[in-house]
């Protein structure tokens, strides 16, 4: 279009004759073009990880003994229908906080816990209600608890924070979510390690550093991440626990 | 062209500007918001807040997008100049929407923790020696931070006092905080896409904005104004009988400077090309009542002085001119803004 023939807008002025179709047809086209880029990206987004809280089903409330690994873990020996005796509870507290501190002192011990349970597809963390009311010493002896060892493993996966893939947040892995993956692990959430393919009947385990240590610094580069790794691995109940060898991560390529 | 600051100057047109641009926003965040969810229907839904997130910062995107499509477009066929007029108001929009997605973001991922949550955004993830796993959202604080600048110095207060040159420049920050949001998307979110509807739309964007530059400096290149040749002092402009009433002919001269000769009332007259404003091309402007009017944002200059009507106050350098035959000429040296020159008869 030469300029000749091209009406002159003055934004102070009414809009000249022949400019008002096209400018009509700009506003409808843009108006049209937000409508359509909302309904395709957001009616596209991946369904996140089949995972939730479970408040619906009630605050429970179970005994069993406490193992330091060194996230504690709680193995059920008195338990209700949701949460049968011989289970294992990973356990966190509110936000992005573990319960080791509230753990510490009952280690081997017997103890009673109480919270809401986090579900996916089977019943394996559950988050503590603060204080003592959340987990407290029980009358009793303590049983003896079998932990059997798998021996050495390399496996494929993601390391996440157990409790967003346990459905706190939905999505809850992945890189998008690393930083808030890493801000739970600092602040002694479980991490657990995601595998590619099952192993023993399951596709996470938690995951810890060697020798009874927390996850070390040098993984928080791979969380969210697609790495290969090698550790011992262990029984404890129905959850699996593996001691990473810290220098055999590795990202695996593409 | 005011001679005292006003928050906005309105005019029926910047109303019904920023009203066409809100309705394409509102649009976009009502759909995504409420009509994608029931899209969806996922067993366990997306966390609102995610969802929330990513409408906000979807939206955000789209907007810069459009905002930098304005400048070539204009550029390449001048009918969207009115897009260009208040485009400003559009840029500002633009801020509080990234803002909003930032909010989300900042109280969802970076919340619940015992740490501060601008503290933990700084040290959650400190990957940066790598690509996959990059602390991503340091690109989108920067492009935030850049887009809140020119939100803040948007106002003609700030480019009066910048100058429109210095203001310019900064004003360019906007490509700077396009690329980094840009890097934030693809290092981020497209990382964990399984669907790639979004990636296919965020590429097919990047892509646009490039493109059209890239057209834009074409046609200009094709199109756009040529060298005048000197000399003694003097450039030839072209022959006078060919500028139109109310017109200008534009010609860059040896020092790199724009002249435009208007013919008013069949007498020529040179000015600087840049509008004193933000270095709009007068030259391409028309005169209406005597007055030079700027395409962009409509400042309006008396030909013969470069000078604003009172109570205006600004000014452009004039030249002096003369014939040569039928050719038109100035002189290379401009005048000081607001000098008047006299007119030069158009030969019969
Ligand atoms: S550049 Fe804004 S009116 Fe000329």
């Amino acid at each position: 279009m030469s300029r000749k023939e091209t009406p002159f807008f003055v934004g102070y002025l009414p809009l000249p004759r022949g400019l008002g179709g096209f400018v009509a047809l700009v506003s409808v086209a843009l108006v049209a073009l937000f409508a359509a880029a909302a309904l395709l990206i957001g009616g596209t987004q991946d369904a996140p990880q089949d995972a939730a809280f479970r408040f619906d089903y009630g605050r429970q409330t179970v005994t069993g003994v406490v193992e330091l690994t060194p996230y504690p873990l709680l193995r059920v020996t008195e338990g209700n229908d949701l949460i049968p005796p011989g289970k294992t509870l990973m356990m966190t507290a509110a936000g992005k906080s573990g319960v080791d501190m509230r753990a510490m002192g009952l280690e081997g011990k017997l103890a009673q816990v109480s919270g809401v349970v986090l579900e996916r597809g089977t019943i394996d963390m559950i988050q503590l209600r603060g204080g003592r009311r959340g987990i407290q010493a029980a009358e009793g002896e303590a049983p003896a608890m079998q932990t059997e060892p798998l021996g050495r493993w390399r496996l494929a996966g993601e390391i996440c924070d157990g409790k967003c893939l346990y459905g706190a947040m939905r999505p809850g892995r992945g890189l998008a979510h690393k930083a808030c993956a890493n801000l739970c692990i600092i602040g002694d959430v479980p991490p657990v390690f995601v595998t590619t393919q099952p192993v023993e009947g399951q596709d996470f385990m938690l995951i810890t550093g060697p020798d009874g240590t927390r996850l070390p610094k040098e993984a928080y580069d791979f969380v969210g991440q697609f790495v290969t790794l090698e550790g011992d691995l262990e029984r404890r109940g129905d959850v699996l626990v593996l001691r990473l060898d810290t220098p055999t991560i590795a990202l695996v390529d593409g | 062209m005011s001679v005292k600051y006003v928050p906005v100057q309105w005019n029926r047109s910047k109303w019904v500007y920023d009203g066409i641009m809100l309705a394409a926003v509102v649009a976009f965040l009502y759909l995504f918001l409420y009509v994608t969810p029931e899209l969806l229907s996922h067993e366990n839904p997306i966390n609102p807040q995610v969802h929330n997130a990513r409408a906000f910062g979807a939206c955000a995107f789209l907007m810069l997008t459009v905002i930098l499509w304005i400048g070539p477009l204009a550029r390449i066929d001048r009918r969207f100049l009115p897009l260009l007029y208040n485009r400003r108001h559009f840029g500002v929009m633009t801020t509080f929407v990234a803002i909003t997605h930032a909010g989300y973001i900042l109280n969802w991922y970076f919340a619940f923790s015992s740490s501060d949550k601008y503290a933990a955004l700084l040290f959650a993830n400190t990957s940066y020696g790598q690509l996959a796993g990059f602390p991503f959202e340091a690109f989108g604080i920067f492009a935030l931070v850049c887009l809140v600048i020119l939100a803040v110095t948007s106002h003609d207060f700030w480019l009066k006092f910048l100058t429109p040159p210095v203001w310019k420049a900064l004003h360019a920050l906007i490509y700077f905080a396009y690329v980094a949001v840009v890097a934030h998307v693809a290092l981020g979110i497209m990382q964990d896409q399984q669907n790639h509807t979004f990636t296919v739309i965020f590429i097919g964007g990047a892509l646009s904005v490039a493109g059209l530059h890239a057209w834009a400096a074409w046609h200009e290149d094709r199109n756009g104004d040529r060298l005048g040749t000197e000399e003694g002092g003097w450039v030839d402009i072209c022959d006078a009988r060919k500028i139109e009433e109310g017109r200008a002919h534009i010609k860059v001269l040896p020092n790199g400077e724009r002249v435009a000769v208007f013919r008013h009332e069949g007498k020529l007259s040179a000015i600087s090309n840049a509008c004193a404003h933000q270095n709009g091309p007068l030259g391409e402007g028309r005169i209406i009542d005597c007055l030079v009017t700027c395409p962009w944002h409509g400042f309006q200059y008396d030909v013969r002085t470069g000078r604003s009507p009172a109570p205006f106050t600004e000014m452009v350098p004039t030249y002096t001119l003369r014939l040569s035959g039928n050719r038109v000429q100035v002189q290379v040296e401009a005048n000081p803004p607001g000098t008047p020159v006299d007119p030069v008869e158009v030969p019969a």
